[in-house]
């Protein structure tokens, strides 16, 4: 018996179910929708910014809000309807016959739920602001980047939790209620810490909130707009995304190791 | 050889016992049946071989390993579960071949696997648009596409009609003959399981009651078996149950089998009528006669719960 490809055909299988017609058709209709409109939208606006960097960073974000949001709606789907629907119905139980280690399923999985969103999400993205902006974004690159991992953290936590939650469940409706829950409490919860530090004139709630959230400490470096009890370097901007980051991947380590370990089925 | 060897095997669902101090050996070639009542472990235990869930105590070995996320045993297996679940957007043969490659087989494996279990003209049907006895029959075939030298399977027959029932023992017996595939088969239908098993493993509350040959379980629990008939059964069992050389009895609505000690066949014959008398109910026959794999596997139960 020759050896075949396992991982591959999961995986391919896994994105046949997870972008069957027209999931994928319609996200990536309304990815381009929210990036060309609102790109073009954020390139009058940010005409005056100040420094390249700041244009590039204001550009990056106003073109983001609509398609991080489909993005979100996209991998939440994944995780809770593919993942969850998946184990309750039994279809991992299937999968844990093919000689593939459980790791390398759930790899799979979330490369089809998170991996390949991702890849549309960027690839849409960074097409549409280099064929509206070449002039912007080409040279700061670095910033447009870094504005992509801030802005994503967020979501990948999120996306982690609900990972751990539908794994723990065996089934995605709950964790779907609890990522929407956690994606729109973020608002309320920065919002109270932005009162809450203009009025004690103490960054330390902003400082928590950015270690999960660095989109935060990137506005309050390019933007300011908080006064200046709270003026972060570029380093900590830097050291705040690294932070959300590590949270990110020991979330999805630990849902590997209750995967590969733990979960009965 | 044995193919799957279970030692003092336990798991608990919190307070529920499932499968308690359960041992069990399968040797290579053999069929064995995995009987027993809804919750009596069947399910958790063929879990537990195939390395769905992790025992608290005690050790399981397949071909001699640990199966928990052992991916060479895999290819060593075929599984059918009682409900059976695929992705369901694809076609059947687009996925049998999906499958082939998977195991790295020819994907010409797909088509033969359909034909084997009778399926060949679904081949371009979408997965979700079988019935559940098709929907069986296509987990068979996904079974088969290795050719695995062993296949556990829970209540792989629960679906289908009598027809379709009758269609797939007759293909485990010819797996069996002409494959030498080794079968670890569950289910509740018990005379399907007389049909194509030479092994039985009878299990009640998490524990194997009785295990060995068919031959031998007969020899050791159907043998000395009296049928009585009478028009209340019910009533009659309760008064031979408090014989005390009645080693194990079940009954339904035409009558009672009656196991005895050895060398109390007459007495029981003598003792009926009298206790058929005093309750006064009506003995139509009583013979000596062998036991289905009904009243084998009652009797053993019975047998034990009376120890």
């Amino acid at each position: 018996m020759g050896k075949g490809k396992p991982f591959l055909e999961v995986l391919s299988s896994a994105i046949h179910e997870d972008y069957r017609f027209p999931f994928l058709e319609v996200f990536a209709f309304l990815y381009a929708l929210g990036t060309f409109v609102f790109a073009s939208f954020g390139v009058t606006i940010t005409a005056q910014g100040a420094t390249n960097e700041a244009i590039a960073y204001d550009v990056v974000s106003s073109t983001l809000s609509i398609p991080l949001f489909i993005f979100i709606i996209l991998v939440f789907k994944n995780i809770a309807h593919g993942l969850g629907s998946d184990l309750e119905k039994g279809i991992i139980q299937t999968y844990f016959s093919y000689p593939l280690r459980r790791r390398g399923i759930l790899t799979a999985k979330l490369l089809s739920a998170l991996g390949v969103a991702l890849l549309l999400f960027l690839g849409i993205q960074i097409s549409a602001l280099y064929i509206l902006a070449p002039d912007i974004i080409l040279p700061q690159l670095g910033t447009v980047l870094l504005t992509y991992a801030a802005s994503l953290s967020y979501p990948l936590l999120i996306a982690g939790i609900m990972l751990l939650l539908t794994l723990k469940l065996r089934r995605g409706g709950i964790s779907l209620v609890v990522g929407l829950v956690l994606y729109f409490a973020m608002s309320m919860v920065s919002g109270i810490a932005t009162i809450f530090a203009i009025y004690t004139e103490n960054p330390v709630s902003l400082q928590i909130i950015s270690a999960i959230s660095p989109s935060l400490v990137l506005q309050q470096y390019y933007g300011g707009m908080l006064g200046d009890f709270w003026a972060p370097a570029f380093s900590e901007v830097l050291l705040y995304t690294g932070v959300s980051y590590v949270i990110v991947a020991f979330i999805f380590f630990l849902g590997y190791i209750y995967f590969s370990r733990r979960l009965n089925l | 050889m044995s193919l799957i060897v279970a030692e003092g095997l336990a798991k608990s669902y919190g307070r529920v016992v499932a499968v308690d101090s359960l041992n069990l050996k399968l040797d290579e070639g053999s069929v064995t049946g995995l009987i027993g009542p809804n919750g009596a472990g069947k399910t958790t235990t063929i879990k537990m071989i195939l390395g769905l869930l992790k025992p608290d105590r005690g050790v399981v070995k397949v071909f001699g390993q640990n199966p928990w996320d052992n991916t060479a045993i895999r290819s060593m297996i075929g599984v059918v579960y009682e409900k059976a679940f695929f992705p369901s957007h694809q076609k059947t043969l687009d996925y049998l071949q999906r499958v082939c490659r998977i195991f790295g087989v020819p994907e010409s494996r797909a088509m033969e696997v359909l034909e084997l279990v009778n399926l060949q003209e679904a081949s371009d049907r979408d997965i979700r648009a079988l019935s559940a006895g098709m929907l069986q029959k296509f987990a068979i075939a996904h079974a088969l596409i290795h050719k695995p030298k062993l296949i556990v399977a829970d209540e792989m027959t629960a679906n289908l009609d009598p027809q379709a029932r009758s269609e797939l023992l007759d293909l485990v017996l010819q797996l069996h003959r002409d494959e030498k595939v080794t079968f670890l088969l569950s289910s509740h239908i018990l005379p399907e399981l007389s049909r194509v098993c030479d092994s039985v493993a009878i299990i009640n509350r998490g524990k194997v009651w009785a295990f060995g040959k068919l031959s031998e379980l007969y020899e050791k629990y159907a043998v000395g078996i009296i049928r009585v008939s009478t028009d209340s059964s019910y009533a009659l069992e309760a008064e031979i149950r408090k014989l005390k050389y009645v080693k194990g009895l079940e009954s339904d609505i035409r009558g009672i089998s009656v196991r005895v000690a050895d060398g109390k066949e007459d007495k029981l014959y003598e003792d009926v009528p009298k206790l058929a008398k005093k309750i006064k109910a009506k003995i139509l026959g009583i013979e000596t006669g062998s036991a289905s794999m009904q009243e084998l596997y009652r009797l053993a139960i019975s047998t034990k719960e009376r120890k």
